[in-house]
C-alpha cells in the first residue's frame, strides 16, 4: 500500500476531517471552500507537509462538494460554482426528488473528481504549458462563450434575460480600474466601500436567499410551509446508478470543460460549472427540460464544478500559478514551509507531489462516502418549518459575508442591499441568474478585453487575428447562440401551439 | 428572536383579519433580525482596559493575498510576538484600502493594528490611496523587516543580462523598443521611475521614448505578460520567481534575473543590485529597499507602542525567527518606533523627488 508509505495514518485522518469541515463549509451559504483553506492555514505551520496537504486537499474537496446542499434544497448556491446546480437541483426538490438530486450530484462530483485527478496526475506538465500558451484575447473569448449561456437560460424574454446579464456586468465593473487606480461608476458616499467593488459571495447569497425570503415573506409564511414538498415520491429516493447509463458523454464533456477551465489561470471555477451546463442544455436531445429538474444539468454543473479541483492545480504544481483563487491560498501553506512551488515543483518534490495526488483520492473517496450515506439526514432540512431555517440561514449569511472578507462589514450590506435588490428584481421581470453570471464574468471579461488591446496596441482587429484558436473559440460562440437563439424560438412557438 | 416570531405567529392566527398583518410583520421580522445582526457586527472588540494590552489583535494587511510577501512577514511577526505580548494575533488579508479603513475605525488600545510595506505611502503619492491614509495620520510603528528580493526579469534568452544593459541595448538598436510589466501605484512602478529617469538622463530620449509600460496586477499576470510577448521585462522577486530561472527549466517559460532594487546583495544568488550596474538618480546610487512595517490608531497608548517596541526588538533577536523568514529570502530590519516615524518620512520625501520627475503612466503605456 503505496499510499500509506506516502501519506501516513496522521495525514489521511487530517483529510478525513478536512472534508468534513470543508463539507460544512460549503454547505453554509457564504461560506467557501477558499475561506475554510485560509482560516486553517495558519495551523498549517505546525504541521508536516504531508499533514498540511492532506487537511488543505481535504477542505478544498469538502468545501467543493458541499455547495451541492444548499443549492439543492434551498436553491442557494453554497459556492459561486454552485450556481447552475440551482437551475436544476431545487426543481427536483421541488418535485419532490430531493434526496436523488443530491445523490446524483454527489456521484457526479465524484466521476468529475475522478478525472480531472487523472488528467492532473498523467497530463500536468505538458498542460500547464499549453494553459500559457492561451493568450489575453483566448481568455476573453472564452468568457464570451461562457456569456452565451445568458440566451440559453433567459427565462420567458430573451431580451429580458440579456439585459439581467448586461446589468450583471456593469455592477460587477464598479470599483478601482486597476490600470491606472481610478475609481468608476461609485456614488461619491461610497468611494472608501466600494473601492474593490462588490464582493461575489454577498451578492450571490443576497439575491439567492434574503431576496426569496421576501417574497415567500411577502406570500405568507405557513408554519409547515414546506412540509408539503415530499422529499422521496414512494418510499425510495428514486436514485440508482443507472441514472448514469446515458449521462456518459455529459459526464466526460463537464469533466473535461471543468478541468479545461480550472486550469486557465484568471479564468476561474465559477466558468467551469457555466460553461459546462451552457453545453449540456445545448447538446441535449430534451433542453426544454432543463432548468424544470433535469438530471443532465446537475451533473453537468456538478462533474464539472468538482473537475475544476484537478483543473487549478494543474498549473498551480506545474508552474507555481494558481488556476483560482482556492489555489491561491494553497501556494500559501507551500511558502510557510519554505517551499518554492515553480516549473520544477513535481521533479523536485517527488514525494510531495504523489502526496497530493493520494490526497486527493482519499479525500474524494471520504467525500463521497460522508456525503452519500448521510444525506438522507442532510435531505430533512426541507422539512424544518421556514418560520425556523430561515432566520437560521440569515444568521448564516451574515456570518459568512462578514467573514468572506476576514470582516469587513460593507459586505454585510451588500447582503442586505442585493437581498432587497433580488426581491425587486423579481417583482420588475430583472432575472436573476443571467444577472449573476454577468456580474462573476464580468470583471475578467473587462481585463482581459482590455490585456488583448495592450498587446496589439489596441488593434480591435486582434480578436479576430490572434490565430487558430481565437478562430475556433468564435466558431463556438456563434454555434452556443445559434443553437439558443434556435432553441428559443422553437420554445416559444411550442408554447404558442400549446396555447392554441 | 426565533422564539418571539413564533409567539407572534401564533398569537396572529386568531382571525382571518390578521392575515394581511401578519405578511407584513414577517417581512418585518426577517428585516430586523439581519440589520441588528449586521449592527452587532459593527462594535469593534477589544479590551476596555486602559495601558493593557488586549486579549486578541487584529494585524490587518494591505494585501489580500494569504501567498504574498506581506502575509509571510505579517504571519511570522505575529507568531513571536503574540507569545512575547501574552496575546493572540490574527493576520487578516482585507487589502490596502480596507485596511486604513479599518485602522481609521479601530479603538486606541492597539486591538487593530496595520501591517504594510512602502506602498502606504506610495499608494498616496501616486494617488492609488486617499490623502486621509498619508503616514501622518497615523501612529507608525517600527520596521520590522526588508524583502530584498525586489527584482526586474526577462526571458532566458534576452539579448540583455541586466537593467542597464537593457537600455544599452536600446540606444544600440534604434528600431527597438523594451516593455516592462509593473503595477500602478506600487513599488514596483518606483523601481521602474528609478530606471526610466537613469536611461533618460543617460542615454536621452530616443532611448526612454521607447520603454514602455505594461501596466497590470498580481505576480500571475506579470508573468503571462511576459511569456505572451506583451512584456519585455516583468516586476518580479526572488521568492516568487527564482524557480523559473534554474537551469533545468523549459526554455518557453524560462526566465532571467536583471537587477535587485535592494540596497545589498542577496546571499546566495548572483544578481547584481542597480547600484553596482551604475543607475542613479539625480546623481545618487538608486537603490529602494522593500520595508515592512506597522501603521497604529494615531491616539493609541504609548504604553502599548512601547510593549510591541519591546516586544519586537526581542523577536527581530530571536534565531528561530530569522531562520523563518530566510526560508523565503526576508531579512530583519529592525527600526524602533521612535526613530522610524523620522525614517520613513525621509524615504518618502527622497522617493517623492523621482516620483515629481517620473513620467505619467497613461503617456507611456501601449
Amino acid at each position: 500500500m503505496e499510499i500509506l508509505g506516502v501519506l501516513g495514518p496522521t495525514s489521511i485522518l487530517l483529510c478525513f476531517l478536512g472534508v468534513f469541515i470543508g463539507m460544512i463549509f460549503g454547505t453554509i451559504p457564504g461560506m467557501t471552500a477558499t475561506m475554510a483553506i485560509a482560516i486553517f492555514l495558519p495551523i498549517t505551520y505546525s504541521l508536516e507537509m504531508i499533514d498540511s496537504i492532506g487537511l488543505l486537499i481535504g477542505l478544498y474537496v469538502g468545501g467543493i462538494s458541499g455547495g451541492l446542499v444548499p443549492a439543492t434544497l434551498l436553491n442557494i448556491p453554497g459556492t459561486p460554482s454552485s450556481l447552475c446546480t440551482t437551475f436544476d437541483g431545487y426543481p427536483m426538490t421541488q418535485n419532490g426528488e430531493g434526496e436523488k438530486a443530491l445523490k446524483v450530484g454527489i456521484t457526479a462530483s465524484i466521476i468529475g473528481g475522478f478525472f480531472s485527478l487523472l488528467i492532473l496526475y498523467f497530463c500536468a506538465p505538458f498542460l500547464a504549458s499549453v494553459a500559457i500558451d492561451f493568450s489575453a484575447v483566448d481568455k476573453f473569448l472564452i468568457i464570451i462563450f461562457a456569456l452565451t449561456i445568458i440566451a440559453s437560460i433567459s427565462q420567458g424574454s430573451l431580451l429580458g434575460g440579456m439585459f439581467s446579464g448586461l446589468l450583471g456586468i456593469f455592477i460587477s465593473l464598479m470599483g478601482i480600474f486597476p490600470d491606472n487606480n481610478e475609481l468608476r461608476l461609485v456614488p461619491g458616499f461610497w468611494e472608501e466601500e466600494l473601492y474593490y467593488g462588490f464582493t461575489l459571495l454577498p451578492v450571490l447569497i443576497g439575491l439567492f436567499a434574503i431576496g426569496q425570503m421576501l417574497k415567500e415573506a411577502e406570500e405568507g409564511m405557513k408554519p409547515a410551509a414546506h412540509q408539503d414538498i415530499d422529499l422521496k415520491k414512494g418510499k425510495k429516493s428514486g436514485f440508482s446508478f443507472g441514472i448514469f447509463r446515458k449521462q456518459g458523454v455529459n459526464l466526460v464533456r463537464s469533466s473535461v470543460l471543468g478541468t479545461f477551465v480550472g486550469m486557465l489561470p484568471g479564468v476561474g471555477g465559477s466558468a467551469a460549472s457555466i460553461t459546462a451546463y451552457s453545453q449540456a442544455k445545448n447538446f441535449s436531445k430534451q433542453p426544454e427540460k432543463f432548468g424544470k429538474g433535469e438530471p443532465e444539468g446537475l451533473i453537468s454543473s456538478e462533474s464539472a464544478n468538482n473537475g475544476l479541483i484537478g483543473g487549478a492545480l494543474i498549473p498551480l504544481l506545474s508552474l507555481g500559478i494558481p488556476g483560482d483563487s482556492t489555489t491561491a491560498i494553497l501556494i500559501g501553506a507551500f511558502l510557510l514551509q519554505g517551499i518554492e512551488v515553480g516549473p520544477l515543483f513535481i521533479t523536485s518534490n517527488p514525494d510531495l507531489w504523489n502526496g497530493i495526488i493520494y490526497a486527493l483520492i482519499v479525500a474524494n473517496i471520504v467525500m463521497f462516502i460522508l456525503m452519500f450515506f448521510s444525506i438522507k439526514y442532510f435531505a430533512k432540512i426541507v422539512y424544518i418549518p421556514k418560520y425556523i431555517i430561515f432566520p437560521i440561514i440569515v444568521v448564516m449569511c451574515v456570518v459568512g459575508s462578514y467573514a468572506i472578507n476576514n470582516g469587513v462589514m460593507f459586505d454585510v450590506w451588500t447582503l442586505l442591499l442585493f437581498g432587497l435588490a433580488g426581491y425587486i428584481f423579481m417583482k420588475i421581470g430583472i432575472q436573476i441568474p443571467p444577472f449573476l453570471i454577468g456580474f462573476i464574468l464580468g470583471a475578467q471579461c473587462e481585463k482581459y478585453f482590455i490585456d488583448s488591446l495592450k498587446g496589439s496596441n489596441g488593434e480591435l482587429t486582434v480578436f479576430f487575428t490572434d490565430g487558430p484558436m481565437a478562430v475556433f473559440l468564435w466558431v463556438l460562440i456563434l454555434l452556443a447562440l445559434g443553437y439558443s437563439l434556435f432553441g428559443n424560438k422553437k420554445n416559444k412557438k411550442n408554447i404558442n401551439q400549446e396555447a392554441a | 428572536m426565533l422564539l418571539l416570531s413564533s409567539a407572534l405567529l401564533k398569537a396572529l392566527k386568531i382571525g382571518e383579519e390578521w392575515c394581511v398583518m401578519k405578511k407584513i410583520l414577517v417581512v418585518v421580522l426577517i428585516s430586523i433580525l439581519a440589520l441588528v445582526l449586521a449592527a452587532c457586527g459593527s462594535s469593534t472588540s477589544g479590551s476596555e482596559n486602559s495601558g493593557e494590552i488586549p486579549d486578541r489583535v487584529r494585524v490587518v494587511i494591505g494585501s489580500t493575498s494569504t501567498g504574498g510577501d506581506t502575509f509571510q512577514n505579517a504571519e511570522a511577526a505575529s507568531r513571536y510576538l503574540e507569545d512575547e505580548m501574552s496575546t493572540n494575533m490574527k493576520v487578516d488579508a482585507i487589502g490596502g484600502v480596507q485596511a486604513f479603513d479599518e485602522l481609521s475605525k479601530a479603538k486606541d488600545d492597539g486591538s487593530t493594528v496595520m501591517f504594510f510595506h512602502d506602498m502606504a505611502y506610495l499608494g498616496v503619492e501616486y494617488g492609488a490611496f486617499n490623502e486621509e491614509n498619508k503616514l501622518e495620520n497615523w501612529e507608525i510603528g517600527p520596521v520590522v523587516s526588508i524583502n530584498p528580493g525586489n527584482a526586474f526579469l526577462t526571458s532566458g534568452d534576452a539579448p540583455y543580462d541586466t537593467m542597464a544593459e537593457s537600455a544599452e541595448w536600446l540606444s544600440e538598436n534604434p528600431d527597438e523598443t523594451v516593455t516592462v510589466a509593473i503595477q500602478a501605484g506600487g513599488v514596483s512602478e518606483i523601481i521602474f521611475d528609478g530606471y526610466y529617469l537613469w536611461a533618460k538622463e543617460e542615454f536621452g530620449t530616443e532611448v526612454s521614448d521607447r520603454i514602455k509600460v505594461y501596466v497590470t496586477g498580481s505576480q500571475e499576470d506579470k508573468n503571462q505578460a511576459l511569456w505572451d510577448g506583451n512584456a519585455d521585462i516583468i516586476h518580479g522577486s526572488i521568492g516568487a520567481n527564482a524557480e523559473f530561472t534554474k537551469e533545468e527549466v523549459e526554455d518557453k517559460v524560462k526566465m532571467k534575473f536583471l537587477g535587485l532594487s535592494a540596497s545589498e546583495r542577496v546571499e546566495g544568488y548572483d544578481i547584481p543590485t542597480f547600484a553596482e550596474q551604475g543607475i542613479t538618480v539625480n546623481g545618487e546610487e538608486f537603490t529602494f529597499d522593500k520595508e515592512f512595517f506597522y501603521l497604529m490608531p494615531k491616539d493609541i497608548e504609548d504604553s502599548y507602542v512601547e510593549q510591541l517596541d519591546q516586544s519586537l526588538e526581542e523577536v527581530v533577536s530571536n534565531e528561530s525567527y530569522q531562520e523563518d523568514l530566510s526560508k523565503n529570502a526576508y531579512i530583519t530590519n529592525y527600526i524602533s518606533a521612535e526613530e522610524s516615524t523620522d525614517y520613513l518620512l525621509e524615504k518618502r520625501e527622497e522617493v517623492n523627488k523621482i516620483i515629481e520627475q517620473a513620467p505619467d503612466l497613461d503617456d507611456i503605456s501601449h
